[in-house]
């Protein structure tokens, strides 16, 4: 057995956005934690606040309208939500690394690739200018990148999608950190690409033992890659298992209707299940569980529709916020 | 793979693509060279037009005169205009030879020695040079015969040299642009007067723009309250009248160039700071800054290194405009009687003396030194019109 350290601990992490029409809860007490050298996926829809709770890691909220309302961000024995800016900043891109969705759009146009990297080595670490120019063509060279040397001089402008994103995973992992937060790496690149990032990713963590948060609304790429996955609706986590055990006996509704929703090989002629209904507004929840209104086993429940369910642990790494789980009930629940 | 380097195409930058597009339109180079020209007559000043020669023979030994008495501020002027010329070929130079990922870092390099050699310049020719007063009357000495074989500038006349013989004449052979009301050579004074035109404008765009700048990138940057309450500032800044402010401001504090300089600067930075705060806004949600600060970049390099370069173009084409209106600023303050104190020549200056001496109009006073007015608004103008629209290609398209 593999000993296993937790590296990056969240504990009832709310976010709160402060908007023209009300306060709109994008994260509401998330728990988990990431244990080194492993990837922890974190799944859910587009606005379940998956990208929110990454961001909050780096203390990246836009402030205003947004707000870290409660909740520890422990890494490394540090509260990352109360140490000053100061310090935050030489936990960013140092010891916590982030890569971007859109690879277009996240390297600097008027830069060459080089520059940014040699950059950010020397902000980091003791190296002289041509050291980190050789260092930076070697982190080229390591992302997969043909003739490094040749295009550690070259723009942003003059590379293609998949291979910025693998300037941008070069950049991220220059200085070694040991969490990487990875914000849906694959979803601007085609299918191809995203494979190759994947695996890239995968075997870069092989080699540096750092541990992956991976964000993403791909559940394929979750039950390869991921150790733990935590399954998110509507600003909250509905489930929290280990990936074998979520993907053989998925226990919510809404992770069930997901792995239906997933076309599977040499089913045919049969029209793909999809989720009734759509993702609630943050600024219009409905009351108890949230995601009743869509659910085959509470839509006519009165306790789903009036008691929200609460994060239990009901096998060993299993964590389930429903009424009808198995184990979940305790006895002083209420029953309506 | 390093001579592979040396030999390699690095494509078009995007300096190249915005002189291509600048360069499209002759009527533009047109003014372009105007400006060039101007410049030059400006560095040049003292060869153009001087009461002194710049040879002659006394008592059979030859003295250079004309060189004797450049001063310090000359020899600072020309050590400046050399520098920048030197500069703007190394950076002509860099964009062929030197290998694009140390370009930049050539570049800072390069500007940083730049600017320091010209300080250092200045400081030391203002400490070495001694202020000499060459009271001569060279001409006369030429028609004494005391003196022979002389050379004299185009415009042998002194800016500051008074002849009472010959005042208030109107353009004639030996006065091209005529006199003023002490006899002075109006070409002379205007010629000189470039040199105080230009530098205002120069200075004080360079004043406004760092000032505007900073505090755009501040308030574009923070956003929320700070840009809030900011903005609220730089408008009321905006309301008050600029003009109004400066003669108010001129009015207690000493006619000098610097002072004049210094308070167009101070007050003119509230347009660059609202553009580059619109940029800011822009820039900060965009997905590579937020990359910058997910690195840990300190926030002097997300501002400055990342962001101003990406919001740069709508300053240089303000800073174009900037300049035309410093000028004009400028000449109207000399044309009030607020400007740099005679017998400092300056445009409106003059232009001022036409109408207020004796009671007659004195036209080629007024005609001239505004043409030079006139003209050096225009061009700066047109060329900053050009440079945005070569900058912007969506406004182009529109025409």
């Amino acid at each position: 057995m593999i000993e296993e350290v937790t590296l990056l601990n969240i504990k009832g992490l709310s976010v709160d956005f402060f908007t023209e029409n009300g306060i709109a809860h994008a994260v509401q007490d998330v728990s988990f934690s990431v244990k080194k050298g492993q990837t922890f996926a974190l799944v859910g829809e587009s606005g379940c606040g998956k990208s929110v709770t990454a961001l909050s890691v780096m203390r990246l909220i836009p402030d205003p309208p947004g707000k870290i309302a409660a909740g520890e961000i422990n890494f490394e024995n540090r509260n990352l939500l109360s140490i000053s800016e100061q310090r935050m900043r030489s936990v960013r891109g140092n010891r916590i690394a982030m890569i971007f969705q859109e690879p277009m759009t996240s390297l600097n146009p008027v830069y060459t690739v080089g520059e940014q990297i040699v950059e950010t080595i020397r902000l980091h670490q003791k190296k002289s200018e041509p050291e980190a120019w050789e260092i930076a063509a070697e982190m080229l060279r390591k992302v997969g990148i043909s003739e490094p040397g040749q295009r550690v001089t070259e723009y942003p402008h003059q590379m293609s999608g998949g291979m910025r994103q693998r300037v941008m995973i070069a950049m991220a992992i220059s200085c070694k950190p040991q969490l990487l937060i990875a914000d849906e790496p694959t979803t601007a690149l085609d299918v191809t690409i995203q494979a190759q990032i994947l695996d890239l990713l995968d075997s870069l963590q092989q080699q540096s033992k750092m541990s992956i948060l991976l964000i993403t609304h791909n559940l394929g790429i979750v039950a390869e890659r991921a150790q733990d996955v935590a399954v998110m609706y509507a600003s909250r986590i509905a489930e929290l298992s280990n990936s074998k055990s979520l993907f053989e006996n998925p226990l919510h509704p809404y992770t069930q209707g997901l792995l239906k929703s997933l076309p599977q090989l040499g089913f045919t002629g049969e029209r793909l299940y999809t989720i009734p209904g759509i993702v609630p507004e943050p600024l219009h929840f409905p009351s108890g569980c949230k995601f009743h209104p869509r659910c085959y086993l509470g839509c006519n429940d009165k306790r789903c529709q009036t008691i929200e369910p609460q994060l239990r642990e009901v096998a060993l790494g299993r964590q389930v916020a429903c009424w009808y789980a198995p184990g979940y009930e305790r006895p002083d629940d209420p029953k309506l | 793979m390093s001579d592979n380097k040396k030999h390699k195409d690095w494509g078009t930058s995007y300096g190249e693509m915005v002189w291509h597009e600048f360069a499209k339109s002759k009527f533009t180079l047109l003014w372009l060279g105007f400006i060039v020209v101007l410049f030059v007559v400006a560095v040049f000043a003292p060869f153009f037009a001087n009461d002194k020669p710049f040879f002659i023979k006394i008592d059979g030994h030859l003295r250079w005169p004309l060189f004797g008495a450049l001063t310090a501020s000359d020899y600072s002027i020309f050590l400046a205009a050399f520098i920048t010329l030197i500069q703007l070929l190394l950076i002509l130079r860099n964009k062929r030879k030197v290998d694009p990922s140390i370009r930049s870092g050539v570049l800072w390099r390069q500007i940083f020695v730049s600017i320091s050699i010209i300080i250092i310049g200045t400081i030391l020719f203002f400490i070495f040079i001694p202020k000499r007063l060459d009271a001569t009357d060279y001409k006369s000495m030429i028609e004494n015969g005391k003196a022979t074989n002389a050379l004299f500038a185009p415009v042998p006349y002194g800016y500051g040299r008074t002849d009472l013989k010959v005042r208030e004449q109107a353009p004639n052979r030996q006065h091209w642009l005529g006199t003023d009301d002490v006899g002075s050579d109006v070409l002379c004074r205007v010629i000189h007067g470039s040199r105080i035109s230009l530098s205002v404008g120069f200075v004080a765009v360079g004043i406004s723009s760092i000032i505007g700048i900073i505090i755009g990138a501040i308030l574009g940057y923070s956003g929320g309250k700070t840009d809030f309450v900011g903005m609220r500032l730089v408008e009321i800044m905006m309301a008050v009248p600029v003009f109004f402010l400066i003669i108010t401001i001129v009015a207690f504090f000493p006619r000098s160039l610097f002072n004049i300089m210094l308070i167009i600067g101070l007050t003119t930075w509230t347009e660059d700071a609202r553009f580059v705060r619109a940029e800011f806004l822009k820039l900060r949600r965009q997905d590579f800054v937020q990359a910058a600060i997910s690195l840990g970049l300190p926030l002097r390099s997300i501002l400055f290194r990342h962001m101003l370069p990406n919001a740069i173009a709508p300053v240089l084409v303000n800073a174009t405009f900037g300049i035309a209106g410093a000028i004009f600023i400028e000449a109207a303050l000399s044309f009030l009687g607020f400007g740099v104190a005679p017998p400092a020549p300056s445009w409106g200056q003059i232009l001022s003396l036409g109408v207020s001496t004796t009671g007659r109009f004195l036209w080629w006073l007024t005609l001239f030194p505004g043409l030079a007015i006139f003209f050096t608004v225009l061009a700066y103008n047109i060329v900053g019109e050009s440079l945005r629209d070569a900058i912007d290609p969506r406004l182009r398209e529109a025409r």
